[in-house]
């Protein structure tokens, strides 16, 4: 299980993986909107969409969890 | 009896048996002491491995701090592609490195060479810090290190290597260093081991927490480059000098010149994103105006919003600086204006030019970054740029705001040359914010408020934003297509060195 974090003080601009997903490294989980950039926060690594704990509009300092991907699941 | 009648004394006085005294000595000498731990390489196998084959030369190989154990250092000479190079290698077969008295004069004797003949010096460091047995003389010697180590900045590179965990002085030493390479999982950098740590403050944490590759390359930014093996520490090392001079003033290394990639030169013009907010590599664009050869990107993982590398265009060697949108939107804070500053006064420090690729969205505002001292490390960045003599050339390729506008290279800063490319922005903030503050009234009392910002900023964007108006103003040299900026740069390079790269 691990946590995909915010890189930056942004707002949660889209949610682009739901729950229950199953994502490959590389793949863009959300987009997060700040300094007037879209900014794609990518997963580090596989796995299933466990948990979205965030919502859409929601403001997010550095280092806030945005998901919770279990990498066990991966297939 | 007069002492020459002393029958020992005649009998060591023959020259046969002094022959073979030396070779006896130097047999035990360069035995090999197999290093402790999971080391693999001896102090003096590093010292090899690092400069062309057969290159290396012990500086005091009889040095000793007693009882027949060397000096705890192997100092030298050699060459890497033929360009003379000091070394200084830890031992840590004695007394894990620890430097006494006798190892810091070895280390002091070798970076005194260097200083004055003008050679970069490379210090391989696996050590764990001021000898203890050696009380307030190894604190001493360790000083002496320090005083060197800045004297040197001005004169020679340093290279430090981490080999092994260092503590105190083997970790202070190198923070006085240009740049630090890290061998992943086998190098650490602290102020004092996990034992001391526990008993000072009660914290359990391992070496790698406290001083690993990952804190320090990613986190802390104290180390600049992080590599799976020592053979790999050594072959970045001698990339890195590559493209440096020995030594302030000294000659540029300059190559053949290489055309850029033609697949990328190619998509020059349709690389960047026209919507400012989509991010792009910015690697992508590099590598259509540099020199298609050798790079090496310093801090690749720590601030990764910018870009610092070595690279050549038209077989010279420069320092580029790049804003990197893929990587935190491409912003400057605190912690990537530190590492563009410590760049950009590397390179105006042994005279390599500087470029720099400006897309920046501005300096990330907020409590956060206020409270680290954005505005004290933004500063550095203006100052670097100020204080660097060498040739210094800037393109805007998308968009410049604000502060960022003036921190990245601008004209106001000495850049010798600058360009905007023709869809780029430049402006004191982006068209999103000045029309919220210039237009504040009507968007306040406009029926459908987002529409009518959005027009507004379209305007604002191509009568205001445009670099035009900075280029009739003379702030920026001249307006570009993409695919100019190649020749533009070479051009200028040409002219701001006489030609010769000097």
């Amino acid at each position: 299980m691990f946590l995909a974090r915010a890189e930056i003080v942004s707002n949660v601009w889209k949610i682009v993986a739901r729950e229950g997903d199953q994502v490959g490294a590389g793949d863009v989980l959300a987009v997060l909107e700040s300094m007037k950039m879209e900014i794609p926060l990518v997963a580090q690594q596989g796995g299933h969409v466990s948990k979205i704990l965030v919502e859409l509009g929601q403001i997010v300092q550095e280092g806030d969890p945005i998901m919770e991907i279990d990498e066990t699941a991966s297939a | 009896m007069s002492k020459l009648d002393h029958p020992a004394v005649v009998e060591a006085a023959a020259p046969a048996d002094q022959r073979e005294v030396l070779t006896q000595r130097r047999t035990a000498r360069f035995a090999r002491v197999d290093p402790k731990g999971k080391r693999v390489y001896t102090a003096r196998e590093r010292a090899e491995m690092l400069v062309d084959e057969g290159s290396f030369v012990e500086m005091t190989p009889m040095r000793s701090a007693g009882a027949g154990a060397g000096s705890g250092v192997v100092a030298g000479w050699g060459t890497t592609d033929g360009h003379s190079v000091v070394v200084v290698s830890h031992d840590a077969a004695v007394a894990s490195g620890a430097i006494g008295a006798v190892m810091a004069e070895s280390i002091q004797k070798a970076q005194r060479f260097a200083i004055d003949k003008g050679y970069p010096i490379v210090y391989i460091n696996d050590s764990g810090g001021a000898r203890i047995h050696d009380g307030i003389f190894a604190l001493h010697g360790c000083g002496g290190i320090f005083a060197l180590n800045i004297e040197a900045q001005s004169r020679i590179p340093q290279i430090s290597l981490i080999l092994g965990p260092c503590a105190g002085a083997a970790a202070y030493s190198p923070a006085l260093t240009d740049w630090t390479v890290m061998v992943k999982e086998q190098g650490q950098m602290f102020l004092t081991g996990p034992d001391i740590v526990k008993a000072a403050t009660g914290e359990d944490a391992s070496a790698e927490d406290i001083g690993g590759s990952a804190l320090h390359t990613r986190v802390s930014g104290v180390a600049h480059l992080e590599v799976d093996s020592e053979e790999e520490a050594f072959d970045a090392t001698r990339l890195l000098l590559s493209f440096l001079p020995t030594h302030k003033g000294g000659k540029q290394k300059r190559h053949d010149s290489v055309p850029a990639n033609p697949h990328a030169a190619a998509a020059l013009p349709t690389l960047v994103p026209e919507k400012s907010s989509i991010v792009f590599d910015m690697n992508k664009l590099l590598d259509g105006v540099l020199d298609n050869g050798a790079r090496l990107e310093l801090m690749p993982t720590h601030a990764p919003s910018i870009l610092t590398l070595f690279a050549r265009i038209d077989g010279h060697a420069v320092g580029v600086l790049a804003n990197q949108p893929n990587a935190r939107g491409g912003i400057l804070d605190s912690k990537a204006s530190v590492k563009a500053a410590r760049f950009v006064e590397f390179c105006g420090r042994f005279d390599l030019p500087v470029l720099t690729f400006v897309d920046v969205p501005g300096f990330l505002p907020g409590t956060v970054e206020e409270g680290r001292g954005v505005i004290t490390h933004g500063a550095k960045l203006l100052k670097a740029y100020v204080d660097t003599k060498s040739p210094k050339l800037t393109v805007v390729v998308r968009k410049s705001y604000g502060g960022a506008y003036i921190a990245m290279g601008s004209a106001s800063l000495g850049a010798h040359a600058n360009w905007a490319w023709s869809g780029s922005e430049i402006a004191v903030m982006g068209p999103g914010g000045a029309v919220a503050l210039l237009h504040r009234r009507a968007l306040k009392e406009a029926e459908e408020p987002t529409v009518l910002r959005d027009e507004l900023a379209a305007v604002y964007r191509e009568e205001v934003a445009r670099p035009y108006l900075a280029a009739e103003a003379g702030i920026v040299d001249d307006v570009i297509h993409p695919e100019e900026t190649r020749d533009r740069m070479i051009g200028a390079l040409r002219m701001l060195t006489h030609g010769s790269g000097e």
